[in-house]
């Protein structure tokens, strides 16, 4: 069936449609750095979504838990492994992403007859300062965005996944407006929840297209909490300590929230 | 960084490879040599060393560890700085007699291990499992032990936040035999007459060592190891000029404290010089 050429292109495309049809339902992730660390939140019920990779990595997921669960440990295993050997300082996200993860995902996806893995990541980095931090999206098909400064855009100091682009974009363009790096933690957490909001309401066919008005988010934000959890990580960026991973107790949460 | 093959992993059982099965499928661990089939004790120059000692007993604040700071290759000593007494994770601690590098390896891969295990397994090991963690590494290692090689002999100690919250205390033997003790433990060439000083404190001081305040444990800590030093060459105790002072540790339900060299220089003065 796909000897010829345009029909693997075809079997491709295919399966990059089945792929994001599973994915579009995928509640947002949202992570923003701030002065003492970096945030990740998202909503749920019960399923975890956020981990820790290593030292100073963290990581939010959306997909099939299947194949979240192996990504997450090969990623945990190339770390350790790489931290046992050599030393912790050389574990980076940047080689872990673009060397091991990325040509993985990229062959699973393009050999048809296998079966592709059904995962978006948003991996975070805590840097030594906040110019460092790292936020990285990595796609089933193992194409890799940065917050990096490049020719389209600037540098920026958050990263967002969700179940399409069109909510991701516009996550994106919420954080970029709302967002500043020097937010204290409080702050922070509701950027982070409202970017999530923002997120959610641009899911599915009926989601909005632009930014929705402030008190639309608020009134959704608020419906939201009322039937999920918060799930909140931090990355701190506190360098007396090794181990930067910490799960937020839902009594942070809701004491950062201010009820 | 390694790359990783197309097909993952597979973990059907829901538990993943420990740390160290981690390491051997990479190739990451030495490979005690095959047996040559002579009698380990064969060489009559071999005796085997664990120059140094370390001691650990229980008081009011959890549990105290100590270690002097020489390291010794023969007659020889080769470093007066060594640190034997090292932390795992926060609260654990592990002090080790017998060969360093030997040892300062199995210290890096039991961090790893719990790390890793919490980290994959998304739960903090137990205190059951870290006990059996270190105990299956000196297993493990029991082929270079047999070689003449790469003995050690440790204590461990951690703080259980479990259903009973309390500080424990474990030696092991070279094998991997781990046992829980009560009160006290020592090891390393200098035992003897730490375990003397220990026992005799507990039973006939002023009162049992579970029940010394922080300062009255490391007085106890530090005479008990310059009596060691005093007959063992191989344990460094006090060096008076070069004021170099044993390492002491104590592990508590907060965690882990190491005790500053001021400050044990200072009782040092007061209670043992």
């Amino acid at each position: 069936m796909i000897e010829e050429p345009y029909r693997w292109v075809e079997a491709i495309a295919n399966r990059a449609e089945y792929i994001e049809t599973q994915l579009a339902a995928g509640s947002p992730i949202a992570a923003v750095g701030y002065r003492d660390g970096i945030l990740f939140v998202t909503l749920g019920r019960g399923r975890q979504k956020v981990f820790e990779i290593y030292d100073r990595i963290a990581m939010g997921a959306i997909g099939h838990p299947g194949d979240i669960e192996r990504l997450r440990m090969a990623a945990i295993e190339l770390a350790s492994a790489e931290g046992f050997t050599r030393s912790a300082a050389d574990v980076s996200l940047r080689r872990l992403a673009h060397y091991s993860l990325s040509p993985v995902l990229k062959t699973a996806f393009e050999q048809v007859y296998g079966a592709p893995y059904l995962a978006r990541i948003l991996f975070a980095e805590i840097g030594a300062k906040q110019e460092s931090d790292l936020f990285l999206r990595l796609e089933y098909d193992g194409a890799i965005a940065t917050n990096s400064a490049n020719f389209e855009q600037t540098r920026q100091d958050f990263g967002a996944i969700s179940g399409t682009r069109q909510s991701t974009e516009l996550m994106e363009k919420f954080l970029q407006a709302e967002h500043s790096a020097g937010a204290t933690f409080e702050r922070a957490m509701k950027i982070a929840l409202d970017a999530w909001t923002v997120g959610h309401l641009a899911l599915g066919d009926g989601g909005v297209k632009e930014l929705p008005a402030r008190d639309k988010i608020l009134s959704e934000r608020k419906d939201r909490l009322r039937t999920a959890g918060v799930e909140a990580a931090v990355l701190e960026r506190d360098d007396k300590i090794a181990l930067r991973y910490r799960g937020l107790s839902a009594t942070e949460i809701r004491s950062a929230l201010g009820d | 960084m390694d790359s990783i093959g197309l097909a993952l992993d597979q973990n059907p059982s829901g538990a993943s490879d420990d740390f160290p099965a981690l390491l051997r499928r990479r190739g990451l661990l030495p490979a005690v040599p095959a047996q040559t089939g002579m009698a380990p004790t064969a060489d009559p120059a071999w005796i085997p060393t664990q120059a140094t000692t370390i001691l650990a007993f229980k008081f009011q604040g959890g549990v105290l560890v100590a270690g002097d700071r020489r390291a010794t290759s023969g007659h020889t000593v080769v470093y007066d700085r060594a640190d034997k007494v090292l932390e795992i994770d926060r609260h654990s601690i592990m002090a080790i007699a017998g060969v360093p590098a030997t040892a300062w390896e199995m210290a890096r891969v039991l961090e790893h291990s719990f790390q890793f295990f919490r980290r994959t397994q998304l739960q903090e090991m137990s205190v059951d499992g870290k006990v059996r963690a270190l105990s299956k590494l000196l297993r493990d290692n029991f082929g270079f032990v047999l070689q003449g090689v790469g003995i050690v002999v440790p204590i461990f100690a951690t703080y259980d936040s479990g259903a009973d919250p309390s500080a424990r205390l474990y030696f092991y033997d070279a094998m991997g035999a781990q046992f829980e003790v009560a009160d006290y433990a020592a090891t390393g060439s200098g035992s003897p007459a730490v375990r003397g000083i220990l026992y005799y404190e507990n039973n006939w001081g002023k009162k049992p060592l579970v029940k010394l305040t922080e300062d009255e444990a490391v007085t106890v800590a530090l005479r008990a190891l310059d009596t060691a030093a005093e007959s063992d060459t191989a344990t460094g105790g006090v060096d008076r000029n070069a004021k170099i002072f044993p390492v002491i540790k104590i592990v508590s339900r907060g965690g882990i404290t190491t005790l500053p060299e001021k400050r044990i220089g200072a009782l040092f003065k007061r209670t043992v010089a």
